[in-house]
Order: C-alpha cells, then structure tokens, then sequence
C-alpha cells in the first residue's frame, strides 16, 4: 500500500480534510451515520444469505428476496459508503497505518467478487431452484461467503478504533 | 442507583473485563454482530409492513420466519450490552446518552412485542394500509433512536 502514502498524505493536507478533523461533532455524527447505514446494507444482505443457505425465509422464493431487498441494500451501500468516506476524508493518514483497516478494504472487495460471481453464474439459474426450500450448492456457497465476509467487515472495522497493529 | 453501578464496575468480573486487550474489543464486535442480525430481522419486516420488500409474501408468515433472528439478534445484543455494562458501569450512569437510550430501548421492547406483534399476526386485510405503515414507520423510529443513543454513549461521554 506504499504507493498510496503520497497519495494519503495530499488529501490529509486539504483545508476540508483538516477542518472535518478538527470539528467537535463531525466524527461522532458521521460514525454513528455509519452504523446505522451499515445495519440497513448488512442487515439486510445477511437475511438474503440466510434464504440462500437455507437457514431462513424458506417458503420465499430466492428471486423474491433477491430482488425485492435490493433497491433497499442499495441505499443501504450508497448511504455506508459516502459516509464511510468522509470518515477517511477527515483522517486519512490514521486509516493508513492501521492493519485492520486494510484488512476490511480486502475483505470488502471479496464480498463484492463473491456477490458478482454468484450473480453472473449461479444466479443464472434461479428459475430451476427458485420455489427450493434449500438452493444448490453454489447457492449456499455464495450466501455462506457472503456472511463470512461481510461479518469479516464489521468486525475488522470496529476493530479500527483500537490501537493494535498501528503504524506511523 | 450510583451505588448499584459502582458495585457492579466493582465486581471480580468487570474488572476482568475491562483489563483485558482482548476481551473488551471483542465484547463491542459480537455487540455489533448481534445487532446487524436483529436490524435485518425487524427491517425486513418493517419494510413490508411499510409497502415495500417482500409485499408477495403474507406478512404473518414473513414475520414468523424473521422471530428467531430477531429474538437470536436481540438476545446477543442483551448479553454483550450487560458485559460493557459491568465493565463501564459509573461511565455510563454519568451518560445521558445511557439513560435516554435505556429509556427508549424499554418503549421499543413494549412496542415490538405488543402491539408489532399484534399487527404482524393479525389478518392484513383487518389491519389495512394505514396502521401497517405507521407501526412500521414508529418501529424503524423507535430502534433507530436506540442504535443512536447506544453510539453516541461511546462517542459523546
């Protein structure tokens, strides 16, 4: 990630950067926005997985769940994101150091290869195995990824406000 | 009451807690865990019961199917929420943020169990379209105001 410092360090210097960081309210305004984003976006993704590996909603066709929750996961994403941004806008130079934030960037950009793949592959099919109670198991394999790594975002991004594994 | 929060901060336990590197950290990541659980569980019905989502599906069976992970999210969320209780617990009789969260959290408990309940069991043709929006509406409010409450003990203390 070396080759992004410069980078990083541009933005740290921005006048808004700086006055975001120094505001009294911003942070925890934003923060608590992102959490309650957050539970919008993964609260509903995870009852999409539970549908797919056959734990929940078994008499609800997989289509149905797809589709219907997903102008809603959107926003949920839209509204995480724009706020998870400004969260870095304001202190891009802590996020830098810190191990557990990169580590959730990765693990973001998997759930997100995981959610394409299943849709552009298994998802294809859904017409087969839409009414089955228990999908195939591409199916449950997506949908347990995807509780895998998502729950791997929120926990390495609380773990962001601790101090372990910070560097300069 | 200050004397039941000092107690507790005092016990073998809090004090176990609160020293740990690990304990603590992990303790807010299984709370927050709990809670993406419990709010899917209540959006997914809130939302149908607001027009939206899974409006195909009968409300009745759709609420059925998200109790065990709304009564699983919540009763994690009491668990790890008592746990940084113990081990915080004079910061938090301090917080305002605390009491107005503790407060709220008891009117939502009331509300989803009684009359949310209620609505969500009931045949959908006798509740019709108004009163659906507005429990939906008064509970999506409600759990919020809580997870804002709850960051803001963190956050503004």
């Amino acid at each position: 990630m070396v080759f992004l410092r410069s980078w990083f360090e541009w933005v740290n210097e921005f006048p808004s950067s700086i006055a975001l960081r120094e505001s009294l309210y911003g942070y925890p305004i934003l923060l608590t926005a992102h959490v309650v984003t957050m539970c919008l976006f993964a609260g509903l993704i995870v009852m999409m997985d539970l549908r797919l590996v056959g734990l929940a909603y078994r008499e609800t066709p997989a289509s149905q769940v797809q589709r219907r929750l997903f102008p809603w996961q959107m926003l949920g994403m839209a509204l995480s994101s724009i706020t998870g941004l400004l969260l870095f806008y304001g202190q891009p130079m802590r996020f830098y150091g810190k191990v557990f934030f990169w580590v959730k960037m990765t693990l973001m950009g998997l759930a997100g290869i995981n959610a394409l793949a299943f849709h552009f592959r298994t998802y294809r099919s859904v017409a087969s195995w839409d009414a089955d109670p228990v999908a195939p198991f591409g199916a449950r394999l997506a949908g347990a990824l995807s509780i895998a790594l998502w729950a791997g975002v929120i926990v390495f991004g609380r773990l962001v406000a601790y101090d372990y594994m910070t560097y300069k | 009451m200050l004397e039941f929060f000092q107690w507790m901060e005092g016990l073998v336990i809090s004090g176990i807690l609160r020293n740990s590197p690990v304990l603590g950290p992990g303790i807010n990541v299984v709370h927050l865990l709990a809670l993406t659980v419990f709010a899917g569980a209540l959006l997914i019905v809130d939302l149908r019961l607001l027009g939206s989502g899974l409006t195909r599906q009968p409300l009745a069976r759709l609420a059925r199917d998200a109790q065990p992970w709304l009564i699983g999210g919540f009763i994690g969320l009491a668990i790890t929420g008592t746990l940084q209780l113990m081990s915080t617990g004079t910061k938090q009789y301090y917080s305002s943020f605390f009491w107005m969260k503790m407060e709220i959290l008891l009117t939502a408990l009331v509300f989803t169990f009684t009359l949310r309940r209620w609505v969500t069991q009931m045949d959908e043709a006798r509740v019709g379209p108004v009163w659906g929006k507005v429990v939906g509406l008064v509970s999506i409010t409600l759990w919020t105001t809580v997870t804002v409450g709850a960051r803001l003990i963190g956050l503004l203390s």
